[in-house]
């Protein structure tokens, strides 16, 4: 480099800039967390009869940290409700049109409708817990499968105790079809309804698909009716405004809220107003804040109405100023348990929007508005919501990968997601063919496809694919492979502090002790994976079946196609497309695993099997030779050698295979792999076993696709070429999913590299860096989550949290804030930062 | 080091190198060298024999290795493993047998066809950044039949070499490995004759006779297709003004428009331990970074020598990164 020296790199952490008086009061107002006045925090609504049931606890059943709580919540929100008088006709409507009715009502006529100072969009309150309108006969039965004997939750405690993992029917996690509100507004979508309603025969109108119907018109008019509430509180604030020019604003709102969402948009403001009012309904309906209820491609859909407003001569800097409101909004979200801490009890939401990508025949979407968003994010971060994912192909313009290269090295690590186009469409492709839906994506459109939550591959406006439903740790299998289908270590109640029998959980695969190649081993963990696989099938329909019989989103349902065409509401498969994804978590770890069993046991033969079960049931306690044999000297999934790589593709095409045989009885959408391990890789380290690659019970299990903890050492090349690899890699002859890249996980898979910063800290280095992303794009995976920290940063943010309130981390493609993460997460990045060589 | 080897002694292969040639690059570190610079960031690699060092970090104290030993050239010393240099031949039983990899093997014959199968794994990464693979060391003259073979396989790939040389070898060595080359990197460390002697054991008047040889080569051949000067600057021996001028005055004089890129590479400290691991003591073992003033001192004598001042580049040896740090 020439003249500057940058020898000492600066722990700087990103602050805001740019922000106007209005963005920033409203960004640090955000920021006072509790402190506010106003929030956005759970109201709870009920029936008012003696066997409501407010707190939709199946949806938490991925989220392990709320297992405990699970009757105090539910208690309390049944505690704080307010009741609702219900119409006269309430109780002879089918559930659907009560649950519609109902949410209209809440959102209507009792959550208070507020105006932020300045805020140029309205709709502040959505989150609220509301009645499932159940009747005394529903609510019996509905608790009787869900708390009942070998109810749902009796079912998903197991699997996670006995460190299977976890499963639950969950919210959100898809793109609702916002393009289409924006188009033809809320009225056209009524006035299909209707029409569909009308063209049902009168037995079928008076039956499930027609109550279903009604429900769906209900609840497309509650957009329209909320609106007008929210028109006449800016007409009314106008007026009293002392200010003119804040006057003229808030007319100008009132304006956009007669128009929309019911009518179809014109303006960037009207586009974006019906966008969040539309939005933000979908969490009023499902009760649970941005779960993953994604925006897809929004510089696309809203490029029309940008130009629209540009050549009508809005400023670009007051088309920002709007997103910018917009940002605040998505960040209201959390606000939802605010008491419980700072951003609620968890980082896990995840309003994704989508930027750039390909189109049709390989061409760049890059637009205006592509650069506008990430203006806004650069200005904008740090902040949490909504999570930014930038799709990046071989023929994405220099000038998108110098700013995207640019706003890396100005954050700490970069603040949005890469989403791969090119594999992860291969992996679109798969599936289509899997499911015989090729009718619904196909070389013409499948690079319409968008991500959502974290980087969860679906198409949009048709597709709700279960995207965290199920999350399965593989190494069950090889630690009921060692043991011939049995635990480990017995499962212990925290509570009671009694060890639970060990039973026969799995098959009987024979006694490991007396297998004599590692073939043999392998052929038992091909029968106690298509167990676990099969275990979690199970264990989910009990939480799928009860959510497509007791808890209708007749709201949702109006923006996903395929429900009002089935006459099906989405929890019921109503979706044209409609997967559940099983994301498989542990996989590196499961895979060095059986690296470990084989070199230990049956190549290297330094111990015997016996031995090395005795070490796994003593925890490596008093076996630290032979467990520093497992973690130093076994060969390791990541590090691109070609024999070990090739059995995690062996692992790999196991599971996907097993994954894609089954479907849910109840609602008959088929199963298919992905690789997202949110923070399970965390907490499941506590409930696992020890496991052979030299992991004590407690460690971390490997994060998603990564490689496991310090396995990285030949740095970031190696470990990409190890994950696409093991995707399936490339094909010469013309079988690829998209062209010639092949990908197993049409859902796409987590993978996180952190960077040490001096490969960005000079105009040289940027394009040596750019060129690595470029060559990520032909080797790597689907998404790619880039961390650029220093372990002494990070240390000292660990002494003193204090001084780094802001400083955000990526796990998993979710950000949160460094001192809100756990110490033993701290340390796990600190620990994979030291590892970086390169 | 017989010149018609088909092993090479490798001591490392560093994937995704961002400072030994243009692009993305794969190094590949050869061992043994014809200089022993005493300012040496690579200690481990002057010696062409394999060696052994201990990584106290990684030690469990299982004490497996003070068995396997057949030369009982280990012990254990109340700092841990102490390695009798004079009884360990490096033969590698102890490495092998070290269930932690606290022992390690400096120095691995590696086969033409595995080093290369190796490095163009990250070939697409080459083809993106323009960058190739970059024989290093050490001295990969010294290997000069391997390294050949090795860098001729890989430019037929159509990937880009560069050869990395301290420029102490005959001219037959060179002349083996400059048709193969895309791009030379050529040490010039000190201009002052008794100077070098003293700081690397060498006489330079071959090394810049050599340069002369290389930049005439390159005039008359397709290959290589440039040159590039690399200075160490390190404190109180080479990084003075008198050395930094007296390098550009020459490389005006004799190289006249020739070479593409001059690197004054700074000091780093990153390599003490490696000193403390071989058992040697290392001269510079207290001695602090370059300044920022110094550097910028050192810089400007550099541009002002006569030569395109657009050339000189400078590298920090305070990065993060511990560069060729094993």
């Amino acid at each position: 480099m020439n003249g500057s020296l940058a020898e000492k790199i600066e722990h700087k952490i990103k602050v805001p800039r740019k922000l106007s008086p209005r963005i920033s009061w409203l960004r640090d107002y955000y920021f006072q967390g509790c402190k506010r006045n106003w929030n956005n925090e759970y109201t709870a609504w009920s029936t008012g009869t003696p066997w409501d049931v407010l707190y939709q606890e199946m949806t938490y059943y991925i989220v392990p940290e709320v297992y405990m709580l699970i009757d105090t919540l539910g208690g309390g929100y049944q505690q704080a409700a307010r009741n609702i008088d219900i119409h006269s006709d309430f109780w002879t409507w089918s559930l659907p049109e009560r649950k519609a009715w109902f949410l209209k009502e809440v959102m209507v006529n009792h959550v208070p409708q507020e105006i932020l100072p300045g805020d140029l969009i309205a709709g502040a309150r959505f989150n609220i817990i509301t009645s499932t309108c159940f009747t005394k006969k529903e609510s019996a039965a509905y608790n009787q499968r869900v708390t009942g004997k070998n109810g749902a939750r009796t079912k998903m405690k197991w699997f996670h105790d006995h460190g299977y993992g976890n499963a639950g029917a969950t919210s959100g996690h898809l793109i609702p079809g916002y393009e289409r509100v924006l188009k033809v507004g809320w009225k056209g979508i009524y006035e299909s309804l209707k029409t569909s309603f009308n063209q049902l025969d009168l037995r079928d109108q008076k039956g499930r698909k027609g109550s279903q119907l009604k429900a769906m018109i209900t609840a497309a008019t509650l957009p329209r009716d909320l609106a007008k509430q929210y028109a006449h509180l800016c007409t009314c604030l106008a007026t009293e405004e002392a200010d003119p020019e804040r006057s003229a604003e808030l007319s100008r709102m009132a304006g956009n809220l007669k128009k929309v969402p019911w009518k179809p948009a014109r303006t960037f403001w009207e586009a974006i107003q019906s966008l969040w009012l539309t939005h933000m309904l979908i969490m009023s309906d499902e009760n649970y804040p941005g779960p993953g209820v994604s925006f897809g491609r929004i510089d696309q859909y809203l490029l029309p109405y940008w130009e629209y407003s540009r050549d009508q001569g809005m400023d670009w800097e007051f088309a920002k100023e709007i997103l910018k409101c917009f940002w605040f909004h998505c960040n209201t979200a959390y606000d939802a348990m605010i008491r419980n801490g700072n951003q609620g009890i968890t980082a896990g939401f995840g309003q994704l929007l989508t930027l750039s990508g390909m189109g049709k025949n390989g061409i760049d979407m890059t637009n205006e508005l592509t650069y506008m968003f990430l203006e806004v994010i650069d200005e904008m971060t740090p902040i949490l919501e909504p999570k930014p994912n930038i799709r990046l192909h071989r023929n994405t313009p220099d000038e998108l990968l110098d700013k995207v290269i640019d706003m890396i090295s100005d954050s700490q690590g970069s603040p949005f997601l890469i989403n791969f186009d090119e594999r992860s469409m291969a992996g679109m492709m798969l599936e289509a063919r899997k499911a015989n839906i090729t009718h619904l994506i196909n070389a013409s459109n499948v690079h319409e496809y968008a991500p959502v939550g974290c980087l969860e591959n679906t198409m949009v406006g048709n597709d709700r694919s279960g995207t965290v439903d199920i999350n399965l740790n593989l190494l069950k299998a090889v630690e009921l492979t060692l043991t011939g289908g049995r635990d480990m270590i017995p499962f212990v109640d925290p509570m009671k502090g009694k060890p639970e029998k060990i039973r026969q959980d799995g098959p009987s695969t024979g006694d490991s002790k007396t297998f004599e190649t590692f073939e043999t081993f392998f052929k038992a963990y091909e029968e106690q994976t298509a167990y676990i696989i099969q275990k979690s099938v199970e264990t989910y329909e009990a939480s799928e079946a009860v959510r497509a019989d007791f808890l209708p989103t007749p709201y949702l349902s109006c923006l996903v196609k395929g429900c009002q065409e089935k006459g099906l509401d989405v929890t019921q498969g109503g979706a044209e497309i409609n997967f559940v994804t099983l994301e498989a978590v542990t996989y590196a770890t499961t895979v060095d695993s059986l690296l470990a069993v084989k070199y230990l046991v049956f190549d290297q033969q330094i111990c015997s099997m016996s031995e090395l079960i005795q070490a796994l049931r003593d925890n490596w306690q008093g076996h630290e030779k032979l467990q520093a044999m497992a973690i130093n000297r076994a060969p390791k999934y990541g590090q691109d050698d070609d024999i070990a790589d090739a059995l995690a593709k062996q692992v790999m095409d196991l599971w996907c295979r097993e994954t894609w045989r089954h479907k849910t009885r109840s609602t008959q959408r088929r199963f298919r792999p992905g690789m997202l391990s949110w923070n399970y890789w965390a907490g499941d380290g506590y409930v696992m076993a020890a496991s052979a690659n030299g992991r004590t019970k407690g460690q971390f299990l490997s994060n998603a696709i990564c490689p496991s903890s310090g396995a990285d050492i030949k740095g970031p090349t190696s470990n990409t070429n190890s994950v696409g690899k093991v995707l399936g890699g490339k094909t010469s002859d013309g079988g690829g999913g998209w062209r010639d890249y092949l990908n197993c996980l049409p859902n796409g898979a987590s993978h996180t590299i952190t960077f040490n910063p001096s490969i960005i800290k000079d105009p040289e280095h940027k394009q040596k860096f750019k060129a690595f992303i470029k060559g990520y794009a032909e080797n790597g995976g689907t998404a790619l989550q880039i961390n650029m920290l220093d372990p002494e940063m990070l240390k000292d943010a660990q002494k003193n949290p204090g001084d780094y309130r802001h400083l955000l981390v990526r796990i998993t493609g979710y950000n949160a804030y460094f001192t809100t993460v756990g110490k033993e997460l701290q340390d796990e990045v600190i620990e994979r930062v030291s590892h970086c060589r390169f | 080091m017989d010149p018609s080897s088909t092993t090479g002694r490798v001591l490392e292969i560093q994937r995704m190198s961002t400072e030994d040639g243009p692009g993305l690059r794969t190094t590949v570190f050869f061992k043994g060298c014809s200089l022993s610079c005493s300012w040496c960031h690579n200690p481990e690699s002057i010696s062409p024999h394999p060696q052994i060092h201990w990584i106290d970090s990684r030690c469990i104290a299982c004490k497996t290795c003070l068995d396997m030993c057949a030369k009982v050239a280990l012990s254990l010393a109340p700092e841990g493993i102490r390695i009798d240099r004079s009884l360990c031949d490096g033969c590698g039983a102890c490495v092998d047998a070290c269930p932690s990899t606290a022992l390690e093997l400096l120095g691995r014959q590696w086969r033409t066809a595995d080093l290369v199968h190796e490095v163009l794994k990250d070939r697409v990464y080459f083809e993106k950044s323009g960058g190739g693979v970059t024989v290093s060391g050490g001295e990969p003259t010294l290997q000069s039949g391997f390294v050949s073979d090795f860098i001729k396989q890989i430019r037929a790939q159509g990937i880009h070499t560069a050869l990395d040389t301290c420029g102490s070898c005959s001219h037959k060595a060179l002349d083996k490995l400059l048709p193969h080359a895309t791009l030379v990197l050529f040490d010039i460390k000190e201009i002052d004759t008794n100077k070098h002697r003293a700081f690397t054991g060498s006489n330079n008047r071959i090394i810049l006779e050599n340069l002369i040889h290389v930049s005439r080569y390159i005039k008359t051949h397709l290959y290589p297709e440039g040159l590039w000067i690399r200075t160490p600057l390190v404190p109180d021996a080479t990084a003075t003004i008198q050395n930094i001028s007296g390098i550009g005055s020459w490389i005006a004089e004799h190289l006249e428009g020739q070479i593409k890129r001059w690197e004054l590479c700074s000091f780093n400290n990153l390599c003490r331990d490696k000193y403390t691991r071989l058992g040697l003591t290392w001269q510079f073992q207290d001695k602090s970074l370059l300044n920022e003033d110094h550097i910028n001192s050192l810089l400007t004598a550099a541009k002002t020598t006569g030569i395109d001042p657009d050339i000189v580049h400078w590298t920090g040896a305070a990065r993060l990164d511990g560069r060729r740090e094993a």
